[in-house]
């Protein structure tokens, strides 16, 4: 199940992850992060997810993925002790602003909205959206041809989010924007893909390659249909220390070439041009 | 699909039904004693348990469950996945167990209460002798209807990480990139699940008929 990065959060969940962080501080409590020295004293507690292939997921009752890979790494480069919690997308970032988790260790698509209440790390990885269609469709060979064909996007996501600068680029050569189907998560796109019921599904490179490899017979990945676009670990809001520290580990494994052998591994390439800091637009 | 993976929705099905037990266990319970509390029109308390009740009732368990989950370690209350799951699962159960309770207590004849009372039976021997027999008949359906539901809604408690049937199916999906499977094969544990249950509310009736007939 390839997740996008963004993934979707229902209406409902939404509104219990407003309501758990709203009543926090009715019920006297402050959430807040754990500052260095508390992590230090009690150790760093990361979230990571369980059916985000190949960032991190399950095999055989094991945690594996990229992300998993580093975690492992990590336990090595800290001075402290690592807790991994793993728990499904939908309670992650709510659990790293009210301080549950002092780290969501996953690919969280920055965007100009989660900076306003997270912190993130250096990218990780390339996620430029891109679209993939059926191999057996030949009508679609180009960005142009999606003019006015059905599109399938994850609901409440960083990439259903992004569809306008697609809009754009289809208008700019004097196309349209055809339908577009929400779905809660990929596999489903994915599904309705291949029964034809819609035309192209878009998500980022690494999760549709990652789909490709899976299914060469039955998908082919087309062209970016964004601009630049990364993922990152996501922190609390003005926990500094903590997001040095982890930046830090990031540019020790690219030193060291050990993020570059983990990417190809798990992604197929590696990305070495990745800035240090990314300021989203969107 | 491999066999270690359905080793994996197996162990999710051990943590469903312990799950489900745990919450019907207390949760049954829970629920008599508050309706009990409504019924007796204790001044106080029947007011905080009708609110106690219309609140749970108004909340979605996963609404609940995050509450409990992200609010309470902010007080100062640590908790973990399992134990927010059963404290969210209790509450939720409780209040709608409170109900069906309370529908047979309101229905129960207030006449053979009373002849309870002339022939000197003291309250405790009134409740357990005349009283429970006659109001876990009538609740059974109700109550059994709850508890099926309760399980069916354990794939909630996923949220803050617990690992059950439903979970396990869509990790393995997630790995495989063959979602149906182990759907499949989720949809397959649950229905003996529930089965086993709806059974058992045969078997209680039908010796519950046959003590009747007897009588």
């Amino acid at each position: 199940m390839t997740r996008p990065f963004s993934r979707s959060l229902s209406r409902r969940t939404v509104l219990a992850a407003l309501a758990a962080t709203a009543a926090t501080p009715m019920l006297g409590g402050k959430a807040r992060a754990a500052s260095m020295e508390e992590i230090k004293k009690r150790g760093l507690i990361v979230a990571t997810e369980d059916d985000f292939r190949p960032f991190e997921f399950v095999k055989d009752g094991k945690p594996t993925g990229f992300d998993n890979e580093l975690v492992d790494d990590l336990r090595k480069y800290a001075p402290f002790e690592i807790k991994q919690e793993i728990l499904p997308w939908t309670g992650i970032l709510a659990g790293v602003s009210t301080g549950k988790y002092d780290v969501a260790i996953t690919a969280a698509i920055i965007t100009k909205e989660r900076k306003q209440s997270l912190d993130f790390t250096s990218p990780i990885a390339d996620a430029t959206h891109y679209y993939v269609k059926r191999k057996s469709d030949t009508n679609i060979k180009t960005v142009k041809d999606l003019s006015g064909k059905t599109c399938g996007v994850q609901a409440g996501s960083a990439l259903l989010g992004r569809l306008p600068e697609l809009k754009a680029m289809l208008e700019k050569q004097g196309g349209t924007m055809g339908k577009i189907v929400e779905y809660t998560s990929y596999p489903e796109a994915y599904q309705d893909l291949a029964l034809g019921r819609t035309d192209y599904v878009v998500n980022t490179i690494i999760n549709l390659k990652a789909l490709v490899i899976e299914k060469p017979a039955v998908f082919e990945v087309g062209q970016a249909v964004s601009g630049p676009s990364f993922p990152a670990w996501a922190v609390a809001k003005g926990n500094k220390e903590l997001l040095d520290f982890l930046n830090g580990f990031i540019a020790k494994q690219k030193e060291t070439g050990r993020f570059a052998e983990l990417q190809k591994k798990w992604f197929g390439e590696a990305f070495t041009a990745l800035p240090v800091q990314f300021e989203p637009e969107f | 699909m491999s066999g270690a993976d359905i080793v994996a929705i197996l162990q999710g099905a051990v943590v469903t039904v312990t799950l489900s037990l745990v919450g019907i266990l207390i949760g049954l319970p829970l629920g008599l004693g508050l309706a009990l509390v409504r019924w007796a029109d204790t001044p106080v308390f029947a007011r905080v348990v009708a609110l106690y009740v219309s609140i749970l009732r108004a909340t979605p368990l996963v609404t609940l469950l995050l509450l409990l989950f992200f609010a309470l370690p902010n007080i100062g209350v640590p908790i973990g996945p399992i134990s927010a799951a059963v404290l969210a699962l209790v509450m939720n159960t409780s209040a709608f167990n409170c109900e069906v309770w309370r529908a047979a207590l309101n229905a129960f004849p207030k006449d053979q209460y009373e002849a309870a009372q002339a022939v000197g039976m003291r309250a405790g021997q009134r409740f357990r002798r005349i009283v429970l027999p006659q109001i876990a008949r009538a609740s059974l359906p109700g109550l059994v209807n709850e508890m099926s539901l309760l399980i069916k809604v354990t794939p909630v408690l996923a949220v803050v990480g617990v690992v059950d049937i439903t979970r396990a199916a869509v990790r393995i999906g997630a790995e495989t990139y063959e979602p149906l499977p182990p759907f499949l094969v989720a949809v397959a544990l649950y229905m003996p699940i529930v089965f086993a249950l709806v059974s058992l509310q045969r078997r209680i009736e039908r010796r519950q008929a046959a003590a009747e007939a007897a009588a």
